[in-house]
C-alpha cells in the first residue's frame, strides 16, 4: 500500500513514515501542498494523509484539488485546529476520516486498516489468532466453530491488539483507544487489566492464550 | 433600604417634625402676638384719648370730681383719669388686677402721666386679658390648617421630584447591572440623564464592563492560540515516543521508562485538550439547537462509566423523570457536563458507595438536576474554588479536580445554567444544576 504524507512538520512526517513502514506501507513525504501535487502527478497512492495547516495553501482547498487528481485514494485529514467546522467540511469534501493532533500512530494505523476493510467489502475478514479466529465485521471470536462471547469493549481491545500484533502497547494507548477523549489517564488504565483478565478467562477455557503477553510496568502485547 | 425609600422617609419625617414643633410652639407664639397687638392697641387708644382731652380739656371729663372712670358694659375695657399729685411716672404696660363694680378682673393696663395745666394726671387704659386671648384658638387652628396643607403640598412635590431625579439611577441599575451575564458581551447605550453624577456612574460602568470583556477576550484568545501552538510539538513528541516503543533494539527497562514518558505526555495532552475545549465553548463554537431528554443523557453517561462503577462497587440510580426535556442546548456539551460530574462522584466516592441522580421541578423558575454521592466530600474552604482552573484538592489521593469542573462551569455558563454545590466532609457532595424554566421543552 502506498501512502503520501502531506505534512509541514518534518519530524512528525518522518515519524509517521517510520511507523507505517514497519507495517509494510510504502511512504512518500511532501512538506508542502506544492510538493504533494508534484508527487501525485507521478504516483498513484492508496492513502493520502493530509495536514490541514499547510504553509502554502489552505488545507481544505488542497483536499478539494487533490481529490480530483487522486480520486481513488483514501483521505485522512490531520489537524491541530480541532474546529468542528473544519472536520465537517473535510468529511463533506470526501475525506474518509479525521484525526485531531496530537493523535497516536496506533490510532492512525487502525483507522487506515478500517478504511481498507470497508473498501474491500467482506473479503476474507477472518483473522487467525492462535487457535482462534476473529471476524471483524461480525465482531465475533470463534474456536472450532464455537462462538466465544466477549463484551463490546473486550472485543475492541482484542482486535486492536491483534491489529498491532508484536508491538508493545501501553495501558494508556489501549485505554485511549477504548475510551477516546473520555479516557482518564491512570485511572482508566487499571480497567484495561480487568478487561484483559476477562479476555484470558473466557478464551483460555478453550485453548492456551500464551500469545497474549503481559509486559510488566508497561502493558500488553500479542505475539504471534 | 432603597435610596428612594430612605429619601421619602427622611422628607416625611423631617416635615412631620416641623409640624410637631410648630404645634408645640403655636400657643406661645399666638399669645405673644396678641399681647403685642394689645400693647399696640392700648398705645393707639392712648393717642386718641390724649387727642380728645387736648380738644375738650381735662375738666370736661372730671367735671369737678377728683377722678374720671369709664368702662364698657361688659367691662372689657376701661379708661380712668385721676390727679397724680407730683408723682410723674413714665409709660408702663403691665398686667394687673382692677376692681370694677365689685368685680376683680385681670386687665392689661397702660399707665400714662398726663400733664395738663400745672397738674399731673394719671391716665390708665385697660383691656381685660380674657378678651386678649379671644381669637387665639381660632388663629391657632387656622394657621395649623394652612401649615399642614403647605407641608403636604411640599412633601408631594419633594417626592415627585426625587422620584424623577432618581429614575436614571434605577435605569442604570436595571439595564447595566441586573441580570447582566458575564462576560458582558453586548455593550449597552448610555442612560439618558442630565445629572452629571449619574452620567459619571453610567460611563464608569460601561467602560468597566468593556474592560472586563476585553480582558476576557484576550484570555480566551491566548488560551486558544497557546493550546493550538502546543498541539504540534506534543504531536511530534507522541509519534516520536511511539516509534521508540516499537524499536527492537530497545531493552525492556528502557521500554518501561518510555512508557512512563508516554504517561506524562498523556497528561500534558489531556490538559491542553481540556483548555482547548474550554476555549471552544467560550468561543461559541457549539450550536445550541438540540433538545435533550435528561433521563436519556444520564443513561448514556452511565453506559460510558459502567466499568468504573462495577470495579469500585458503587451503586447508582437514575431517578430523573422520563419526560424531562431541555431545549436549546448542545447535546455533546450536556453529556460532557454530566459525565464530568458523575465521573467525579465515582472518583471521589468510597468503596460500596452510592450515587443518585434526580431532579426537581420549581414551575416558572427552574428545573434542577441533582447529582448526589456518598463520597469523601469537599472541605468548606475549598467549595468556592473548586470550579477554578487547575485548582487542586488539598486532600490526598491523586490529581485533584484538574480541569473537569472548569469544563463543567464553562458549559453551565454557556447554557445559562446555574451550578451549585453542597458538601459535607466525609459524608458526600450534592451538585445541583438549575436550568431556567423557559428552556424546558413542552
Amino acid at each position: 500500500m502506498k501512502v503520501l504524507i502531506i505534512e509541514d512538520e518534518k519530524a512528525m512526517a518522518k515519524d509517521m513514515c517510520t511507523f507505517l513502514e514497519k507495517s509494510f506501507y510504502l511512504c512518500d513525504i511532501a512538506y508542502s501542498a506544492n510538493e504533494g501535487n508534484n508527487l501525485m502527478e507521478e504516483n498513484q497512492y492508496d492513502f493520502i494523509l493530509l495536514d490541514l495547516g499547510l504553509p502554502d495553501k489552505d488545507g481544505l482547498e488542497v483536499l478539494n484539488e487533490t481529490k480530483k487528481m487522486c480520486p481513488n485514494a483514501a483521505y485522512i485529514i490531520l489537524t491541530a485546529r480541532g474546529d468542528l467546522d473544519d472536520r465537517i467540511k473535510g468529511l463533506d469534501l470526501g475525506a474518509d476520516d479525521y484525526l485531531a493532533k496530537p493523535f497516536s500512530l496506533l490510532e492512525l494505523q487502525s483507522r487506515m486498516q478500517a478504511i481498507t476493510r470497508r473498501r474491500s467489502g467482506n473479503n476474507d475478514p477472518l483473522i487467525e489468532l492462535g487457535d482462534f479466529y476473529l471476524d471483524l465485521n461480525k465482531r465475533a471470536v470463534w474456536f472450532e466453530k464455537k462462538d466465544i462471547e466477549l463484551s463490546r469493549k473486550e472485543f475492541d481491545l482484542l482486535s486492536y491488539m491483534l491489529l498491532h500484533k508484536n508491538r508493545p502497547l501501553t495501558r494508556f494507548q489501549l485505554s485511549e483507544h477504548i475510551w477516546g477523549n473520555f479516557s482518564d489517564d491512570e485511572y482508566d488504565s487499571n480497567y484495561i487489566d480487568v478487561h484483559i483478565k476477562n479476555i484470558r478467562k473466557k478464551m483460555s477455557v478453550h485453548a492456551p492464550v500464551d500469545w497474549l503477553q503481559t509486559l510488566r510496568g508497561i502493558g500488553y502485547k500479542i505475539k504471534i | 433600604m432603597k435610596l428612594l425609600t430612605k429619601l421619602t422617609l427622611f422628607i416625611t419625617l423631617s416635615k412631620l417634625l416641623i409640624v410637631v414643633l410648630f404645634v408645640v410652639m403655636l400657643p406661645l407664639l399666638v399669645n405673644r402676638v396678641s399681647f403685642q397687638y394689645t400693647n399696640y392697641y392700648l398705645g393707639e387708644q392712648k393717642k386718641k384719648v390724649l387727642a380728645v382731652i387736648q380738644k375738650n380739656g381735662v375738666d370736661y371729663y372730671l367735671q369737678g370730681d377728683s377722678a374720671y372712670g369709664s368702662y364698657t358694659m361688659l367691662k372689657e375695657e376701661y379708661i380712668s383719669l385721676f390727679p397724680a399729685g407730683n408723682q410723674v411716672v413714665s409709660d408702663t404696660i403691665e398686667t394687673s388686677q382692677r376692681i370694677v363694680d365689685n368685680d376683680t378682673l385681670n386687665y392689661r393696663v397702660l399707665t400714662h402721666t398726663l400733664t395738663y395745666g400745672h397738674q399731673h394726671y394719671l391716665l390708665e387704659i385697660g383691656k381685660t386679658t380674657a378678651t386678649i386671648g379671644e381669637y387665639n384658638h381660632l388663629l391657632q387652628r387656622f394657621t395649623l390648617y394652612i401649615l399642614i396643607g403647605l407641608i403636604a403640598i411640599s412633601i408631594i412635590a419633594d417626592l415627585v421630584y426625587t422620584n424623577v431625579l432618581l429614575r436614571p439611577l434605577a435605569r442604570i441599575v436595571r439595564t447595566k447591572l441586573v441580570d447582566r451575564k458575564f462576560p458582558f458581551k453586548e455593550s449597552l447605550p448610555p442612560v439618558k440623564t442630565s445629572t452629571s453624577d449619574f452620567k459619571y456612574l453610567d460611563n464608569s460602568l460601561i467602560s468597566l464592563m468593556e474592560k472586563i470583556h476585553e480582558a476576557f477576550d484576550k484570555e480566551r484568545e491566548f488560551t486558544s492560540n497557546a493550546s493550538h501552538e502546543l498541539m504540534t510539538p506534543i504531536s511530534i513528541l507522541q509519534t516520536n515516543i511511539e516509534n521508540m516503543m516499537v524499536d527492537e533494539s530497545i531493552s525492556e527497562a528502557q521500554q518501561e521508562k518510555i512508557s512512563a514518558m508516554m504517561k506524562t505526555l498523556n497528561r500534558l495532552k489531556k490538559i491542553v485538550h481540556s483548555l482547548l475545549y474550554i476555549s471552544r465553548i467560550e468561543n461559541d463554537q457549539f450550536a445550541k439547537n438540540d433538545t435533550v431528554n435528561m433521563h436519556t443523557v444520564v443513561t448514556e453517561v452511565m453506559d460510558e462509566l459502567s466499568h468504573r462503577l462495577e470495579i469500585n462497587d458503587i451503586g447508582f440510580t437514575n431517578s430523573v423523570s422520563m419526560n424531562a426535556g431541555v431545549k436549546q442546548v448542545n447535546h455533546d456539551l450536556v453529556f460532557q457536563l454530566l459525565y464530568n460530574l458523575i465521573n467525579n462522584a465515582i472518583r471521589y466516592n468510597k468503596p460500596n458507595g452510592f450515587i443518585q441522580v434526580m431532579d426537581q421541578y420549581t414551575p416558572g423558575e427552574h428545573y434542577t438536576l441533582l447529582i448526589k454521592d456518598t463520597g469523601i466530600g469537599i472541605p468548606p474552604e475549598e467549595l468556592t474554588t473548586i470550579f477554578n482552573r487547575f485548582k487542586k484538592s488539598g486532600q490526598q489521593g491523586g490529581e485533584g479536580y484538574g480541569l473537569g469542573l472548569s469544563i463543567v462551569k464553562s458549559i453551565a455558563l454557556y447554557h445559562e445554567f446555574e451550578i451549585k454545590v453542597n458538601s459535607e466532609l466525609g459524608k458526600g457532595t450534592v451538585f445541583s444544576i438549575e436550568i431556567p424554566w423557559q428552556m424546558m421543552a413542552d
